[in-house]
């Protein structure tokens, strides 16, 4: 069970020509391992979260699954504002085929929303918004965990059960800061001007990042 | 890859699917009306009011022929009510659901067939009470109601083919999906829903025909009251405009999905 690039490319149009992502990216992430993929800001980081995540394909080549990914954790993948929290958690549960009851149940009682969980998305704040996210996203159990950027996942209840999901999972997270990749991961590459390069080393990868 | 292996990955394939868009069903309602009876009400009274509407209009103002203006203009434009909502929400459904996407078991296609099922549902509702009100008042009932069922689904179908079609083609140039509310109008006098064929000349006759609505609007009439009149339809022909439209929907939908979030 691995994801694997295989020879992938991918750029986009902007109004200043065409912005190039990644040449050429070859590699493969086993299922348990912790990757970081480490870039500077505008290298490209939120385009290769959607590839990896599946939204959006690559210009040209494959990425292969043989595991199951997660959407971003955190974010809110197709949740809708009029819905309740619970609406929104059902809605994640059927689409997953996991039983409803047991997902709302777990949602509530890490999210600590009270009778919040029924009420709208849209009357949230931002912070019961990221909290319920957070508790959906790890309601669902996955191969391997996607996370995009800054994820506070200090010595809080959330970062304990992140940390102790993605002992028994896999992760991969794509950021800007080396420090949070030296915390989680035990493998890294690095992101730059279309060249996403595989360190086994994860000083070695620090090292040549913080060159950048 | 044996034979059984390959039809079980089908049928868990196909598991999936349904699964995918019942919870999209159930989500897509409770977005629509949210979660109070009133909302469901209004799926209903929607199409309802303005069937009534254009029923009345021609009560009051002629009579063609055999049947009561009422139940020709009122069932008609209730049929028509399924073409109208599914192709005027195509264009909104893939911007609306992008996020989705990050389920991968959720395709755009999934997402168009849970709506359509919900529209053709509460049209299909609709359709039902009317005939209910037309059988208390008048004692009418349909002739020949798997005629009329058939009709519904042939239309459902069709608006779905060329939603899909239309929601590809708003994602590739921006601002289609003007022309196709235009549409949706503009094909009003057009489609059958107006006239019976025999009320033409000859010379239209043909024309019209080539109008795959006029055959379902025809099959409708005759599921209605067919031994009033003589109905004039080919459903090979609206079959393969259903067919035709769906391949080419699909496929330029799969070319949609490939460039999906190139900002």
């Amino acid at each position: 069970m691995s994801l694997e690039l295989i020879d992938v490319h991918k750029s986009y149009p902007t109004r200043f020509g065409r912005k190039v992502v990644l040449q050429g990216a070859f590699g493969r992430i086993a299922r348990g391992e912790k990757l970081g993929i480490l870039g500077r800001n505008g290298s490209g980081k939120s385009t290769l979260v959607r590839m990896l995540g599946g939204v959006e394909a690559p210009s040209s080549g494959q990425i292969r699954r043989s595991m199951t990914i997660s959407w971003p954790i955190g974010m809110m993948a197709g949740f809708q504002g009029q819905l309740s929290g619970a609406d929104n958690a059902r809605f994640i549960a059927r689409v997953y085929g996991r039983n409803t009851e047991k997902i709302t149940d777990f949602v509530a009682d890490f999210s600590e929303l009270g009778d919040y969980l029924r009420m709208p998305l849209m009357s949230y704040s931002s912070g019961m918004r990221s909290r319920l996210a957070l508790a959906v996203s790890l309601a669902v159990d996955f191969d391997c965990y996607l996370v995009d950027e800054a994820l506070a996942v200090g010595d809080t209840r959330f970062g304990r059960a992140f940390a102790a999901k993605i002992e028994r999972s896999g992760l991969i997270l794509v950021s800007h800061s080396p420090s949070m990749v030296r915390r989680l991961c035990t493998r890294a590459a690095v992101l730059d001007h279309g060249t996403l390069t595989f360190y086994d080393d994860l000083d070695e990868a620090l090292a040549t990042y913080n060159a950048l | 890859m044996s034979f059984r292996d390959e039809a079980a990955l089908i049928l868990r394939g196909a598991r999936m699917q349904r699964r995918v868009i019942g919870a999209l069903i159930i989500r897509e309602m409770h977005t629509r009306f949210g979660r109070h009876y009133l909302g469901y009400a209004w799926l209903f009274f929607e199409p309802m009011l303005l069937g009534t509407c254009i029923g009345l209009v021609h009560l009051l103002r002629d009579s063609p022929s055999a049947f009561g203006p009422f139940e020709f203009y009122a069932v008609g434009y209730v049929m028509y009510f399924i073409f109208r909502g599914i192709l005027n929400r195509a264009s909104s459904a893939i911007p609306m659901n992008i996020s989705l996407l990050y389920h991968r078991t959720i395709t755009l296609p999934d997402i168009f067939f849970a709506r359509h099922i919900i529209e053709t549902a509460s049209v299909t509702g609709v359709m039902l009470l009317l005939f209910f009100v037309l059988y208390v008042i008048n004692g009418d009932f349909p002739e020949n109601p798997s005629k009329v069922a058939l009709a519904m689904i042939g239309m459902a179908l069709l608006s779905q083919g060329l939603a899909l079609l239309s929601a590809a083609a708003t994602a590739a140039v921006e601002g289609i999906e003007r022309g196709v509310h235009a549409i949706t109008y503009l094909v009003l006098p057009i489609c059958g829903m107006f006239f019976l064929v025999e009320w033409l000349p000859d010379w239209l006759q043909e024309l019209a025909l080539y109008v795959p609505m006029v055959h379902l609007f025809e099959l409708l009439r005759d599921g209605q009251f067919g031994s009033r009149f003589r109905a004039v339809y080919d459903l090979s022909y609206v079959a393969a405009w259903i067919l035709v439209s769906h391949l080419l929907g699909l496929a330029a939908l799969r070319i949609t999905r490939q460039r999906l979030g190139l900002e």
